[in-house]
C-alpha cells in the first residue's frame, strides 16, 4: 500500500505548548472558591483505629471541614469491591487516608492534619504474600468472601487469598513425564512505581444541582464517571469527568484510584470545589504501586531442545486491595509461556492481600515479570542442555499454526518473532566477539525474546466522533487520554491517511470531558493506535459515504460512480464532474440558496473483536493481535564497584506498521530506559513492619540521563497486522518486557553468575565477584 | 510572619506579600499564576521546577521566597513571546524530546541557564546540568540531542 502520511515524522500537534509551560496539569486548574484537602496516613501499616481526635485540628486557620471514614459507608472497586475511600475502623498500608483536613489553602489543610491525634492498636503486618499466606496470619479483609465482585473472583475463605487464578493446557503430568530434561528456577520482581514526574490528583465539586462535576489525571474518566454515579446514586449523566493534559501515567494512573477519596472528603463540602495533588511520598505510597510477583518456574524439555511442559506459580503481593492488581496477576501468568509454545501447561497464580500499597497497572502489566523468569530460563536450559539458546528458542518459538497457552491458535499475522530475534542477534552477536576481560571491567552480552498479549475486556470500544469543517478541515474527538505517548499525532496521521488530507488540516482535540468526548472504556494496554486507529478508520468511511451521498443528488449520478480523493467527489469515468469537499461539508447550497443534504459529521467505534471469558480451564480468546520482540544488550561490569554499565541497547518488534517512527522510537528508547530502572535501580522498600523506607526521589533511584544506555538501536519488523489500521499493532508497554532478563543474561555471561531477583544493584555485583574470587 | 518582596519576573516588576514559609514555586504558581513552572517532589530531586533567578538555575520547590527579595526570575513562560518559540524549545521539539511535557520546562530553564552563562560546553557539562532532571518518558536520548541541537541553534543565532 502506497501510504502519504503513515509512516513518516509528522509533527506532535501538542509538542509546542507543552514546551511552552501553556498547557494545564492538574494542578494547574483554578477554580472559583476551591478548597485543598491534605491527608493524615497512618503510623501502622496495620492497625485497628481506636480513636481519632480531630478537635484540635478544626480550630486551626483557614480550615472548612475535617473528614474521617466513620460515616463511611461504601466500599468501591471495578472487580471486586475491596477499596474503601478512607479507613474505617481499621488501617491496612502506611499510604491509607486515615483522616483529610479541607481548607482555604494546601499549607493550612497540611499544618491542620498535623493536630489530628489518631490513636491505633497494631495488629501483625505482612508485606510479602509468604507471610501473609502462613496458616496463623490475620486476616486482612476478614470479610473479603463478602465482597460484591466480578463472576470467576473467588477469594479463599479463612486465608488472605484473595483469589486463586488457573490456566490448564493439555496434561502437565504427561508433559513432565515426557520431559528428559527438568530445570526449575524462582524469580522476583519486586514492588516499584510508575512514579509518572506529575504526581497524581484530583478535584471534585458536589454541585448544588445534585450533578457531581471532577477534574483527574487518569486515563480512565468514563469509568471513573459511572463508579462516582454508582456510589453516589446518581444517573452516569449526571457525572461529568474532564481529563487535563497528563504528566505521564505508565500504568497508575488507571482504573479508579484516588478519585473516589477526593469526592468521599468533598461530599462533606458541597457547593465547593475540593483539590488534591499527591505529594511525591504520596504519589508513591498512597496511588498504586507496581510489580510484587514472585515466580515460581519449571520447565520441562527433551534432550534436542523440544519443551514439553511448564508448571508456574505466580504468587502476588496484591496489596492491601485486589480490585486494580487481579488482572495484572492473570496478564502475569498467562503470559509466563514468553515467546514459547508448550504443548503442556498448568499455570497458577494467586492474588494474596498484604500491608502494602494496593498493586495495580504499571507499563508492561504482568508481562515482564514472569517473562523475566522464562528468559532467564531459556538461558538455564540451554547450557543444561548444552545447546545454542538461540537454537533453543528458535525451536520453540510460538508463530503460525502454534497454540498459546490460553488456546489460542496464531497466524502469519500475529507477527514473527525469529524476525526479530534474527535482526537483534545480527546486531549485538553475530560475526564479533565480546570484548575480553581487562583490568577494569567484565564485558558480556545478554538476549531475550518476548510476547505481549493482549489484554482489555470485551466491551472496550474506542469512538471517534469525526467533523468536517466548511473549510474541509476536520476535527476529531476522541476519549483517548494523551500521556505523552503521542496519540494525538497518530490520529492525525491515521486519519490524514484515510480522509487523503494533509495532517495540518486535520486537528485533535486536547480536553477529555465525559460531557463533550465520545465513550472510550480506557486508555490501557497498548491498544489506542490498533483500536482508536480502527474507530478513526470506521468514521472516516461513513463521512465519505455521506458526502457521496449528497454528492450523488448533485452530480446526478449513482453513488458507486463516485470517488473521493480528499479534496472534491468526482465521477470515476468523467473526473471533470466534480464536486468540491468544502461545498459538502454542511450540505450542498445551490445558487438559489436551497441546500440538499446532511453536516458531515460522523461517529464510530472500535471494540476488541470477539474477546471471549475463560473457559473451565481458563482458556479463551483475548480478541485481538499478540506482539512479538526481541531485545538484546552489551554490557561491562566495573570491577571495582561492580557497577553495571550498558553499551549497548537493542530492540526489535514486529509492530505490523510504524505510523511515526520518531514518536515510536521515543516509546522504545523511554521504556527500555524505565526497565533498566527497574532491573538495577528502582525498588519501593519496605520494612517487615509496613514502614516505608524511600518513599521520596531523594531516596527512590530514579535512573537519570547518566544510567542511559550509551547506544540505543532500535529496529522494526513489520508484518501487517488484520485488525489495527494500515496493519500497525501496539507498542507502549513492550520495550519494558525483555529488559531485565536479557540484561541479566549478559551478567551471567559476564561474571557466571545467575540472578534471579532485580533490583541488581552495584552491592548485590560485587558481592557476587568478590565470592566468585574467593573461590 | 508577613513580608513584601520585590523583584522582577520575566523582566516585570513584581511586589508580593509572602509568609515566611512560601517557597519560589509557591509565589510564581500561587500568587502570580505562573504555573508553567512544575512541582513534581518537594525534596530537589526532579528538576521540574527548575527557574532561572539572575542568571543560575534555581530548583524553586526549595528556593525560599524571603530570598528572592530584588532579584530576577526568569520561568518558562518569559522563554517564548507568543509568536515564537525560543531556539531551546524548537530544538526540544523538533528532536523528539516532548513527549508528556511534564519536566519540559525545567529542562528548557536549565539548559537556558547553562547555555547562557557559557555557550560552547562540552556534552559532559551539559550531561551533568540534565543529570539534575528526571525524564520518564524519553529515556533521555532525545532530551541530550535537543540540548545539543539547541546548542547548536543558539551558537547559529549569535552568529
Amino acid at each position: 500500500m502506497d501510504l502519504k502520511y503513515v509512516g513518516k515524522n509528522i509533527a506532535r500537534p501538542d509538542a509546542a505548548p507543552k514546551a511552552t509551560g501553556r498547557v494545564q496539569f492538574l494542578d494547574d486548574i483554578r477554580l472559583p472558591g476551591l478548597l485543598h484537602a491534605a491527608f493524615l496516613r497512618p503510623e501502622y501499616a496495620h492497625a485497628k483505629i481506636i480513636s481519632i481526635d480531630t478537635s484540635e485540628a478544626e480550630k486551626c486557620e483557614g480550615v472548612v471541614k475535617v473528614v474521617t471514614g466513620r460515616e463511611c459507608r461504601f466500599r468501591y472497586g471495578e472487580n471486586i469491591k475491596d477499596r474503601l475511600p478512607m479507613a474505617v475502623d481499621r488501617v491496612r498500608w502506611i499510604g491509607e487516608p486515615v483522616a483529610a483536613v479541607v481548607a482555604e489553602s494546601v499549607h493550612q489543610a497540611q499544618l491542620a492534619v498535623k493536630k489530628i491525634k489518631a490513636v491505633y492498636e497494631p495488629l501483625p503486618v505482612y508485606i510479602d504474600a509468604r507471610d501473609s499466606l502462613k496458616k496463623d496470619a490475620v486476616l486482612i479483609h476478614e470479610d473479603a468472601p463478602n465482597f460484591v465482585r466480578l463472576p470467576g473472583m473467588e477469594p479463599v475463605p479463612g486465608t488472605n487469598i484473595a483469589n486463586r487464578y488457573t490456566l490448564k493446557k493439555g496434561d502437565v503430568g504427561k508433559g513432565f513425564a515426557e520431559a528428559e530434561v527438568v530445570v526449575e528456577g524462582e524469580f522476583n520482581y519486586p514492588f516499584s512505581s510508575s512514579a509518572a514526574i506529575e504526581p497524581h490528583g484530583a478535584i471534585v465539586w458536589f454541585h448544588e444541582d445534585k450533578t457531581i462535576e471532577a477534574w483527574s489525571s487518569s486515563i480512565c474518566p468514563f469509568i471513573v464517571r459511572e463508579d462516582m454515579a454508582h456510589v453516589y446514586g446518581l444517573p452516569i449523566s449526571d457525572v461529568r469527568v474532564h481529563i487535563p493534559e497528563i504528566g505521564g501515567c505508565f500504568g497508575y494512573k488507571s482504573d479508579v484510584t484516588i478519585e473516589q477519596t477526593v469526592a468521599y472528603v468533598a461530599s462533606f463540602v458541597p457547593g465547593r470545589p475540593v483539590k488534591w495533588v499527591a505529594t511525591r511520598k504520596e504519589d508513591l505510597l498512597s496511588t498504586l504501586i507496581g510489580h510484587g510477583f514472585r515466580t515460581q518456574i519449571k520447565i520441562g524439555a527433551k534432550k534436542d531442545g523440544s519443551l514439553t511442559a511448564l508448571k508456574t506459580t505466580i504468587l502476588h503481593s496484591t496489596g492491601a486491595s485486589m480490585d486494580t492488581g487481579i488482572h495484572v496477576l492473570i496478564a502475569c501468568t498467562h503470559n509466563s509461556t514468553g515467546a514459547y509454545e508448550f504443548p503442556h501447561c498448568h499455570l497458577e497464580g494467586l492474588s494474596v492481600y498484604t500491608n502494602t500499597p494496593p498493586v495495580g497497572a504499571y507499563r508492561g502489566y504482568g508481562h515482564q515479570e514472569s517473562q523475566f523468569a522464562m528468559e532467564r530460563m531459556m538461558d538455564i536450559l540451554a547450557r543444561k542442555l548444552r545447546m545454542d539458546p538461540f537454537a533453543l528458542r528458535e525451536k520453540n518459538y510460538l508463530g503460525p499454526g502454534k497454540v498459546t497457552s490460553l488456546g489460542e491458535r496464531l497466524w502469519e499475522s500475529n507477527g514473527d518473532v525469529k524476525k526479530c530475534a534474527d535482526r537483534v542477534r545480527g546486531i549485538v552477536f553475530a560475526n564479533k566477539k565480546k570484548p575480553a576481560e581487562d583490568d577494569r571491567y567484565y564485558y558480556g552480552r545478554g538476549f531475550a525474546a518476548l510476547m505481549k498479549s493482549p489484554k482489555g475486556a470485551s466491551f472496550s470500544s474506542k469512538s471517534c466522533y469525526l467533523k468536517f469543517n466548511s473549510d474541509g478541515s476536520v476535527s476529531i474527538n476522541m476519549g483517548g487520554a494523551e500521556v505523552g505517548q503521542g496519540l494525538r499525532t497518530v490520529v492525525r496521521q491515521v486519519a490524514a491517511e484515510a480522509l487523503k488530507i494533509s495532517p495540518e488540516r486535520i486537528r485533535v482535540y486536547t480536553e477529555i470531558d465525559t460531557q463533550f468526548s465520545p465513550w472510550e472504556w480506557q486508555t490501557i494496554g497498548s491498544m489506542f493506535t490498533i483500536q482508536g486507529g480502527r474507530a478513526i478508520l470506521r468514521a472516516a468511511e461513513k463521512a465519505i459515504a455521506q458526502m457521496k451521498r449528497t454528492a450523488s443528488q448533485v452530480l446526478r449520478v449513482d453513488e458507486d460512480r463516485l470517488v473521493y480523493d480528499g479534496d472534491s467527489i468526482y465521477l470515476n469515468h468523467d473526473p471533470g464532474v466534480r464536486v468540491a469537499v468544502t461545498k459538502l461539508a454542511r450540505g450542498y447550497t445551490y445558487d438559489d440558496g436551497v441546500t440538499v443534504g446532511e453536516v458531515v459529521h460522523t461517529t464510530a467505534d472500535a471494540r476488541l473483536p470477539r474477546q471471549s471469558n475463560p473457559d473451565a480451564c481458563g482458556q479463551g480468546t483475548m480478541g485481538i493481535t499478540y506482539t512479538f520482540g526481541a531485545q538484546a544488550c552489551e554490557i561491562r561490569i566495573e570491577k571495582a564497584t561492580g557497577r553495571v554499565l550498558i553499551d549497548h541497547f537493542v530492540s526489535c518488534f514486529d509492530v505490523g506498521k510504524v505510523i511515526n517512527p520518531r514518536q515510536i522510537r521515543g516509546q522504545v528508547t523511554g521504556g527500555v530506559m524505565m526497565a533498566i530502572g527497574s532491573t538495577l535501580h528502582e525498588e519501593l522498600k519496605f520494612t517487615p513492619d509496613g514502614q516505608a523506607v524511600n518513599p521520596h526521589f531523594s531516596k527512590y533511584r530514579f535512573p537519570t540521563i547518566l544510567d542511559a544506555p550509551k547506544k540505543q538501536t532500535v529496529e522494526f519488523v513489520e508484518t501487517p497486522e488484520q485488525i489495527g489500521p494500515f496493519g500497525a499493532r501496539g507498542i507502549g508497554e513492550h520495550p519494558v518486557i525483555g529488559v531485565a532478563p536479557a540484561i541479566l543474561n549478559a551478567v551471567h555471561d559476564a561474571i557466571g553468575v545467575d540472578f534471579c531477583e532485580i533490583p541488581l544493584t552495584k552491592e548485590k555485583v560485587l558481592q557476587a565477584i568478590t565470592a566468585k574470587r574467593a573461590r | 510572619m508577613a513580608q513584601t518582596i520585590t523583584f522582577t519576573v520575566n523582566g516585570s516588576a513584581k511586589s508580593v506579600e509572602i509568609e515566611g514559609w512560601e517557597k519560589l514555586i509557591d509565589v510564581l504558581r500561587d500568587r502570580l499564576n505562573l504555573t508553567g513552572t512544575k512541582r513534581g517532589c518537594d525534596d530537589a530531586s526532579c528538576g521540574a521546577c527548575v527557574v532561572v533567578v539572575d542568571g543560575e538555575a534555581a530548583r524553586s520547590c526549595v528556593y525560599l521566597a524571603k530570598k528572592l527579595d530584588g532579584k530576577s526570575v526568569v520561568t518558562i513562560e518569559g522563554m517564548s513571546n507568543g509568536t515564537a518559540l525560543h531556539p531551546i524549545q524548537e530544538a526540544l521539539i523538533e528532536a523528539g524530546a516532548v513527549q508528556c511535557g511534564y519536566c519540559i520546562p525545567g529542562i528548557v530553564m536549565a539548559l537556558y541557564a547553562l547555555f547562557t552563562r557559557k555557550l560552547d560546553v562540552s556534552e559532559d557539562e551539559i550531561l551533568e546540568e540534565l543529570s539534575h532532571h528526571l525524564c520518564r518518558c524519553t529515556g533521555y536520548e532525545a532530551i541530550l540531542e535537543g540540548a545539543r541541537l539547541a546548542q547548536k541553534k543558539m551558537a547559529e543565532r549569535r552568529g
